[in-house]
């Protein structure tokens, strides 16, 4: 599994729909300033600078001074905690039901 | 609603035989593994999977809804995850059926709640970050 030294659950912050558009957005660049994200948004920049602070302390946003403006880039890795889980899940039932699709299989014989 | 596992599977088969497929135990330790189920809502049972390191194999369960031959809901708890898995099955016609499955209640997720999400679809977009 993944090392996590972030102060907060990964799951804990892409819960809110504002936080994932920004990972979405970050996705997008290589790094966006804060305007260039705030203009994404119709709330103000204290609170999109609050849900940035979220997504940094879960190790899912790094940010970096340039002059005046924050810039802030996405770190992916910790979604793949996320990912994996889901998927642990999926897995096992798709393995289940292919053993389920033979036994209706023989079934009709 | 928080996050989901939606799958849907299509069989060529009578919604009967699928029904069965779901409930009988005979049937289930055919394709899922050795069990003591029973379509009978309040029945508590038992999924026994081979054991691993790191985790003892088994799924403890209880039926909460059973409507032959249409909507089949059970817990579903192993380890510390607590969910419940719906199936529900609907004729195609043509002799066919599908089967979704729902399974709801990860744990994990408590901060998602009130946050219904395509979860398949967000990682989708993602695919390429996450492969990177």
């Amino acid at each position: 599994m993944i090392e996590n030294h972030s102060s907060r659950d990964v799951f804990d912050a892409i819960a809110d729909p504002t936080r994932r558009q920004l990972i979405h957005l970050l996705s997008q660049a290589d790094e966006k300033p804060l305007h260039e994200l705030t203009s994404q948004f119709s709330m103000g920049r204290t609170a999109v600078s609050k849900h940035l602070t979220v997504l940094k302390e879960a190790g899912l946003v790094l940010d970096r001074k340039v002059g005046r403006e924050t810039r802030f880039k996405l770190n992916a890795a910790p979604l793949r905690e996320v990912q994996d889980w889901v998927a642990y899940y999926s897995k096992y039932w798709t393995t289940n039901m292919l053993r389920l699709g033979q036994l209706l299989e023989e079934e009709k014989h | 609603m928080s996050l989901v596992l939606s799958l849907d599977f299509q069989y060529t088969t009578s919604i009967e035989k699928a029904w069965a497929a779901l409930t009988d135990p005979n049937k289930l330790a055919q394709w899922i593994t050795a069990n003591d189920f029973k379509p009978v809502v309040g029945h508590r049972f038992q999924f026994r999977h081979e054991p691993n390191e790191y985790w003892d194999g088994v799924v403890d369960g209880e039926v909460l809804i059973v409507e032959e031959p249409t909507r089949l809901s059970y817990s579903w708890a192993a380890g510390d995850e607590r969910h419940t898995v719906t199936w529900t099955l609907q004729d195609l016609g043509d002799g066919r059926v599908n089967l979704h499955l729902e399974q709801t209640g990860f744990s994990h997720v408590h901060g998602l709640e009130g946050a219904r999400y395509g979860w398949k679809e967000w990682f989708g977009k993602f695919e390429q970050v996450l492969e990177g």
